[in-house]
C-alpha cells in the first residue's frame, strides 16, 4: 500500500547516525519519518558502553554545538566521566564517559518521541523507490510504500551482516538482531560501489564472578565534567569506577592454541578490520614480544552486573574464549554472559559521496555512519547530523552545507572520507586534523553554533546561552586589552608571584595573559587588574584564546592560503581526459574521485601541485569561454 | 602553488651579465618595498636606488621598477630589481627576498599568474598549460636528479627520523590510555637534537652542491707586480686578465672565470679598492665590496722575496669575518726554491711560480680544500634555492619545537610544519601515513 501522507525526509535506521539525522531534520521543521526494524533498540550502544575519547569527544561536542542529542543524552546516562589528556593542553583534551546502556537508550528514545515533526515507524526497509537517478521513497518488508523528497540511509553493520564465532557463522545485523539482506542486495543491484569490512566485540562477563581486589581501580574525574554545552554534572546519575587488569603469557598460549579454529586466521573472514582496535588474537600475533595487554573492565550500567572487558575483542571459538578469559588476573571464575564475535558487513565506498553525504549516483539519497566505512558511535552521530541537515536542505530546495577542515572535526572526517576513501574502518584521531590547535572541544560551540542557528537546528535556549557566552568573552577580552600594568606601580612581590619576574615596560593584561606561565585567575590578583568574569567557561575561553593567539593566527594564514582553491568548483560532469596537460594517472584518479572543488582535488593522493595548476588554467579557460558567450 | 603568496625569482639568465633582474610578484608589495628599498617607488618610474640587507647594508645599487596591481605583468603588484649581473649579487638579492617571506617561484609561475589574472587573452592562454607542464617536468627531473645518491639517503634519513619522532608525539596525544608514555620513553629532545644536527649535515652538503652550481668566489689580494695576472693566466691556461699600468682603470671587479674539477672559480680583483672622488669609480668599488661579501675564500698573493706588506694587511682587515684566507708565495723560481706546501704555521701556505707554472696544481687542490670541497663529488647535492629554502624552514621549525618544552601540542605543531617543509622536497606525507607508522610499531587499541 502507499502510505497516505508524504514526508520531506525519511531516515532508515535508529542507531547513532539515524537518530541524529532524524532529530536534525525534524528540528529544521521538516516532516520526518524514522524507520527502524525495532523501536526498542533506538539509540542502542551495540559495542563498548562509552562515548567520547580523543578525537571522538571533539565530534560529540560538535554534534552538541549543532543542537544534537549525543552529549546531552550522555549527561543523563553517564556513570563515569573523565577528561583525557588533561595535562597536555586544550587542543588535545577530550571528554570520555562510560554510559549506562539502558539510560542512554531511554534518553535518546525520549528525545525522539518528544520531537515535533518526527514520526517513528517500526518496519524493516527492503527497497528504495527510484525515479531515474533520483530517490523518491522506500518500500518496507510488508510492502508499505513511503514517499519523501530525501532519504537518509544509516544501516550500520546490518547490510549483509555476517557474525562469526569460531568456525560457525550466521547472518545478523549485530548479535541478536536480523540483518538487512534484501536492502543490501537491492543496493548492490543499483551498482553503488560496495566493499566489506569487519569489526568485533569481546565476550561480556557477569561482574559478580570477578575478583576486583586484584585489579587497579580507575575512578572518574572529581568533579565530573559535563558533556553538553548546556549540561551540568547535576544531571549525572550515580557514578561508578572502572577497573584495569591485563592478559599474561598463559593467556597468549591459550590464544595461539586456538588459532587453527579462528575465522580470522583460517581465512574465513575476508573483510578488513581496524588496526587501532584489533582483536586479542591479532594483538598477540602482531606484537608477539609483548608479555601482556591491558584490559579495561567497564560496567555496562547501574542496574546490571554485566561488564564489558575492553581489550579482548575476539572471534575465537567459544571454548577458547572461556579458557582465555579465565586465565586473566581477577577473571579466574568469570562467567561469560554473551560470547565475543566478529561481524563482517557491507559498506559503500565513500568516494561515491559528496561533502553533503548525498550519493553522487542517486539524487536525494544520503548515507551516514558505519555504512560509509567509519567506526564508532561518535563518527556515526556526526555524519548523521550532517546528513539530516543536508537532506532537510535538499527537501527545501536549498544549497548543501558542510563545515570545512579548519572549522570542525566533522569537516575533516567527511573530507577525508570522500577525497581519500577508506582502507580500514575510519576512526577519528586528532592527528588527522592539520588545524588541530583551532579545533578544540572547548570552542566547538564558537565554531558551529552560529552555523547551526542559521540552518535551523539550534533552538532558542541554546542560542540565547551561546550569544551570552560569546558576548561575555568579547567583553572580557576588550577589558583585558584596555587595562595596562605599569612597571613602576607593580609591587615586586606581586610581579614575581604572578609573572615570575618584574616587567620592564607597560603591558596590557591581555599581553601578560599570553605568557605561557601566567594564569587568568592569578592575573586577576594583580593590583588594579579589576574584577574578572565568574563563569569558568568564559574565563577558560579568554585564557586559551590569549595563549593560542600566535599559533592560531599562523594556522589561519595557512587556511587563507588554501581557501582560494576550496572555493573553485569542479563540475561533476568534467571528463578529465579532456584536460590537456594532465598525466594519464592523474586523469584516471580525478575521473574516479570526481572532486567537488580544486582544494579537494589537491588532497587526492597522487594529484600533484602541477596538476592543480593545469586544472586552474583549464577552469579559467572554460570560464572565459562562457564569459565570451555571455557578452556575445 | 598558491596565487596569493609572494613569489620571487632571478629573471635573467644564469651567469655573468651586465644587468641582472630579480622579479617579485605578490598581492601587496608595499611593505616588501619598504624593507628592501627603504621606500615605495613611484609606479612605473625607473629610479636608482639601493637594495638593502636586513641590517641596512647595501647589497647592490640599481634600478627599481614598481608596477602596482593591476597594471603589471602578472596583474598583481610586481617589483623588478635591476642590479649588477653576476651570480653572487643576484643570489644575495634573491635570498633577501626570501627572507622577506617571498617564496621561490615555480617554473612558469609568473606567466601562470598573468593568465589567471586576465593579463593574457585566450589565444595566449592556450599555451600556458603546455608551458606549465613542460616546466614542471623539467623541474621534476631536476629535483629527481638532485635527489639521487648520498644526498637522497641523507634527506630520507632525516625524514625518517622526523617521522619517527612525530609518531611518538602523535601517539602520546592520540592514545593516552595506552600503557606507555611514548614521549617520555623515547627522550624526545635528544631525538630532536639528532635531527637538527643531521639537518646541519644536509646544509653542508647542499652547500657543496651550490658550490658546484654557483662556483667558488675568490677574492684576489696582492700588490701590483706581485704576479696576479700571471697567476690568473696560468690558472686559466690562456691570456685572460688585461691589466693596464694606469692605477684606477679597474672600475669593475675584474672577475675571471676558471674551471677546476668542474667547479667554476670566480676571481674578484681588489686592485681597484682605494679611496677615490670619482663617482663612477666609487660605484665600482661599492660593487666590489658587495661581491666580497659573498666570497668563499680570499687568496693573498705575496712576492716570496718581499713577504706580506702593510697594504695587504689593510685589505685583509676589511674582509668579512670568518672568510678563509689562503696565502700564496709567488716567484719561488727567482729564489731558486721548489714549489711546496708549508703547513707548519697551522695554515697551509703555498709556494709556487706563476711564471713557470710550477706548483699551480697545489693551488688547485688547496683552493677547493679550503672551502671543504671533497674531490670526487661524493655526498654532493645540487641544491636548488627552493630546496635550501625548504630546509631552512624545517630547521627554523625544529628550533621552535625545541623551545616548546612541555607544551606538547605546540611541539607537535612545529614538527608538523617542519615535515610540511620537507614534504615539498620528498613528496606529501599524510596523517594516514603517520597513523600507519603508529599502528605498525605499537599495539594500540582496547
Amino acid at each position: 500500500m502507499l502510505y497516505p501522507s508524504q514526508f520531506d525526509v525519511i531516515v532508515i535506521g535508529g542507531g547513532h547516525a539515524g537518530t541524529e539525522a532524524a532529530l536534525a531534520s525534524a528540528r529544521i521543521g521538516l516532516k520526518t519519518l524514522l524507520l527502524t526494524h525495532n523501536i526498542e533498540t533506538l539509540g542502542q550502544m551495540s559495542c563498548n558502553p562509552s562515548i567520547g575519547g580523543i578525537g571522538k569527544g571533539h565530534l560529540v561536542k560538535e554534534v552538541d554545538a549543532l543542537g544534537g542529542a549525543m552529549a546531552a543524552a550522555t549527561d543523563e546516562a553517564g556513570i563515569q566521566f573523565r577528561i583525557l589528556n588533561s595535562s597536555k593542553g586544550p587542543a588535545v583534551r577530550a571528554t570520555r564517559a562510560q554510559a549506562d546502556r539502558v539510560l542512554y537508550r531511554q534518553a535518546i528514545r525520549g528525545r525522539l518521541e518528544n520531537q515535533p515533526n518526527l514520526w517513528l515507524f517500526q518496519q524493516a526497509v527492503d527497497d528504495l523507490i527510484l525515479e531515474r537517478d533520483r530517490v523518491v521513497g522506500v518500500v518496507t518488508q510488508l510492502g508499505l510504500r513511503f514517499q519523501a523528497k530525501a532519504v537518509v540511509l544509516t544501516a550500520g553493520t546490518f547490510l549483509a551482516g555476517l557474525v562469526h564465532v569460531g568456525q560457525s557463522n550466521y547472518q545478523a545485523g549485530r548479535a541478536g538482531d536480523p540483518p538487512s539482506i534484501t536492502l543490501a542486495q537491492r543496493l548492490r543491484e543499483i551498482q553503488l560501489p560496495v566493499k566489506r569490512f569487519k569489526t568485533g566485540t569481546p565476550p561480556r562477563i557477569d561482574g559478580r564472578s570477578l575478583d576486583y581486589s586484584v585489579m587497579v581501580e580507575q575512578p572518574g574525574d572529581d568533579p565530573a565534567p559535563a558533556f553538553s554545552f548546556l549540561g551540568s554534572s547535576a544531571q549525572h546519575p550515580r557514578q561508578l569506577p572502572c577497573w584495569i587488569t591485563q592478559t599474561n603469557l598463559h593467556t597468549h598460549d591459550i590464544i595461539r592454541g586456538g588459532l587453527d579454529r579462528s575465522p580470522l586466521y583460517t581465512g574465513v573472514i575476508e573483510g578488513v578490520g581496524p588496526r587501532y582496535c584489533p582483536s586479542i588474537e591479532d594483538k598477540i600475533m602482531r606484537f608477539s614480544g609483548k608479555d601482556s595487554h591491558q584490559i579495561f573492565v567497564e560496567p555496562e550500567g547501574l542496574n546490571t552486573h554485566e561488564i564489558y572487558p575492553n581489550g579482548i575483542s575476539t572471534s575465537l571459538p567459544f571454548d577458547v574464549q572461556v579458557e582465555l578469559v579465565r586465565s586473566i588476573q581477577g577473571f579466574e571464575n568469570a562467567h561469560i554472559t554473551r560470547p565475543g564475535y566478529a561481524i563482517e558487513y557491507d559498506f559503500f565506498d565513500p568516494l561515491g559521496l559528496k561533502h553533503s553525504l548525498e550519493t553522487k549516483g542517486i539524487q536525494g539519497l544520503f548515507f551516514a555512519g558505519q555504512i560509509n566505512g567509519t567506526t564508532g558511535y561518535e563518527e556515526a552521530a556526526a555524519q548523521g547530523i550532517l546528513a539530516g541537515i543536508n537532506a532537510g536542505l535538499l527537501a527545501q530546495g536549498k544549497e548543501a552545507w558542510y563545515p570545512s577542515r579548519d572549522q570542525a572535526y566533522l569537516g575533516v572526517m567527511v573530507d577525508d572520507l570522500i577525497t581519500r576513501g577508506v582502507v580500514e574502518p575510519y576512526r577519528m584521531f586528532t592527528s588527522r586534523a592539520e588545524y588541530r590547535l583551532m579545533l578544540r572541544e572547548d570552542n566547538a560551540d564558537l565554531r558551529l553554533t552560529e552555523a547551526g542557528r542559521m540552518l535551523g537546528v539550534v533552538d532558542d535556549v541554546r542560542w540565547q546561552n551561546f550569544v551570552e557566552k560569546r558576548e561575555a568573552i568579547a567583553r572580557e577580552q576588550e577589558r583585558l586589552k584596555s587595562v595596562w600594568v605599569n612597571p613602576k606601580l607593580l609591587p615586586q612581590d606581586d610581579a614575581e608571584r604572578v609573572l615570575g619576574k618584574g616587567i620592564e615596560r607597560e603591558y596590557s593584561l591581555l599581553d601578560l595573559l599570553r605568557r605561557p606561565d601566567v594564569s587568568y585567575r592569578d592575573l586577576l590578583t594583580l593590583p588594579g587588574a579589576g574584577v574578572g568574569v565568574e563563569d569558568s567557561k568564559v574565563a577558560e575561553q579568554v585564557e586559551i584564546q590569549a595563549k593560542y593567539q600566535g599559533y592560531i593566527a599562523r594556522q589561519q594564514e595557512e587556511v587563507a592560503r588554501h581557501q582560494h582553491y576550496e572555493a573553485m568548483v569542479l563540475p561533476l560532469s568534467l571528463d578529465y581526459r579532456e584536460v590537456h596537460g594532465l598525466s594519464i594517472e592523474v586523469q584516471q584518479k580525478l575521473n574516479q574521485h570526481k572532486p567537488e572543488t580544486l582544494g579537494q582535488a589537491g588532497r587526492i593522493s597522487g594529484v600533484t601541485p602541477a596538476a592543480i595548476s593545469v586544472l586552474l588554467v583549464y577552469l579559467k579557460r572554460g570560464q572565459s569561454i562562457s564569459d565570451d558567450k555571455k557578452s556575445a | 602553488m598558491v596565487n596569493t603568496d609572494t613569489i620571487a625569482a632571478i629573471a635573467t639568465a644564469h651567469g655573468r651579465g651586465g644587468i641582472g633582474v630579480v622579479r617579485i610578484s605578490g598581492e601587496d608589495l608595499r611593505d616588501f618595498s619598504l624593507n628592501i628599498l627603504g621606500r615605495i617607488p613611484a609606479p612605473r618610474v625607473a629610479a636608482l636606488t639601493n637594495f638593502l640587507a636586513v641590517d641596512g647594508e647595501v647589497i647592490d645599487q640599481g634600478i627599481a621598477l614598481y608596477f602596482p596591481a593591476p597594471h603589471s605583468y602578472t596583474g598583481q603588484d610586481v617589483l623588478e630589481l635591476q642590479g649588477h649581473g653576476g651570480d653572487a649579487v643576484m643570489h644575495r638579492l634573491l635570498a633577501r627576498c626570501l627572507e622577506l617571506a617571498a617564496r621561490p617561484a615555480e617554473p612558469g609561475e609568473f606567466t601562470q599568474r598573468a593568465f589567471l589574472n586576465d593579463k593574457m587573452d585566450l589565444a595566449q592562454a592556450e599555451s600556458v598549460a603546455d608551458l606549465i607542464d613542460a616546466a614542471t617536468i623539467e623541474a621534476a627531473k631536476t629535483a629527481m636528479r638532485s635527489l639521487r645518491g648520498e644526498f637522497s639517503r641523507t634527506i630520507h634519513q632525516l625524514v625518517d627520523a622526523l617521522t619517527s619522532l612525530r609518531m611518538l608525539v602523535e601517539a602520546t596525544l592520540d592514545f593516552p590510555e595506552e600503557e606507555i608514555d611514548f614521549l617520555e620513553e623515547s627522550n624526545a629532545l635528544n631525538q630532536l637534537a639528532a635531527i637538527d644536527s643531521q639537518l646541519d649535515k644536509v646544509f653542508r652538503q647542499a652547500n657543496q652542491g651550490s658550490l658546484l652550481r654557483e662556483g667558488l668566489h675568490i677574492v684576489l689580494i696582492g700588490q701590483p707586480n706581485v704576479g696576479k695576472s700571471s697567476l690568473l693566466n696560468q690558472l686559466a691556461g690562456e691570456e685572460v686578465a688585461i691589466v693596464t699600468p694606469v692605477a684606477g682603470t679597474t672600475r669593475d671587479a675584474i672577475r675571471q672565470h676558471i674551471e677546476i674539477e668542474g667547479v667554476a672559480l670566480h676571481f674578484i680583483d681588489t686592485a681597484g679598492l682605494r679611496d677615490t672622488d670619482d663617482e663612477v669609480e666609487e660605484i665600482g668599488i661599492a660593487r666590489t665590496w658587495s661581491a666580497i661579501q659573498q666570497a668563499n675564500v680570499a687568496l693573498l698573493l705575496i712576492d716570496a722575496a718581499q713577504g706580506i706588506v702593510p697594504a695587504d694587511l689593510e685589505i685583509i682587515a676589511k674582509l668579512p669575518a670568518g672568510l678563509p684566507l689562503l696565502r700564496v708565495f709567488n716567484k719561488v723560481d727567482l729564489l731558486g726554491e721548489e714549489p711546496r706546501v708549508d703547513a707548519s704555521g697551522g695554515v697551509a701556505d703555498i709556494y709556487l711560480s706563476a711564471k713557470t707554472g710550477a706548483g699551480i696544481e697545489l693551488l688547485h687542490e688547496h683552493l677547493l680544500r679550503v672551502v671543504g670541497w671533497q674531490t670526487g663529488g661524493e655526498g654532493v647535492f645540487m641544491a636548488r634555492e627552493r630546496h635550501l629554502s625548504a630546509l631552512r624552514v624545517a630547521k627554523e621549525r625544529l628550533s621552535l619545537a625545541a623551545a616548546c618544552k612541555g607544551r606538547v601540542e605546540f611541539f607537535a605543531e612545529e614538527l608538523r610544519l617542519a615535515q610540511n617543509a620537507l614534504s615539498s622536497i620528498t613528496g606529501e606525507f599524510t596523517s594516514d601515513d603517520l597513523l600507519g607508522e603508529i599502528f605498525s610499531r605499537f599495539c594500540i587499541g582496547k
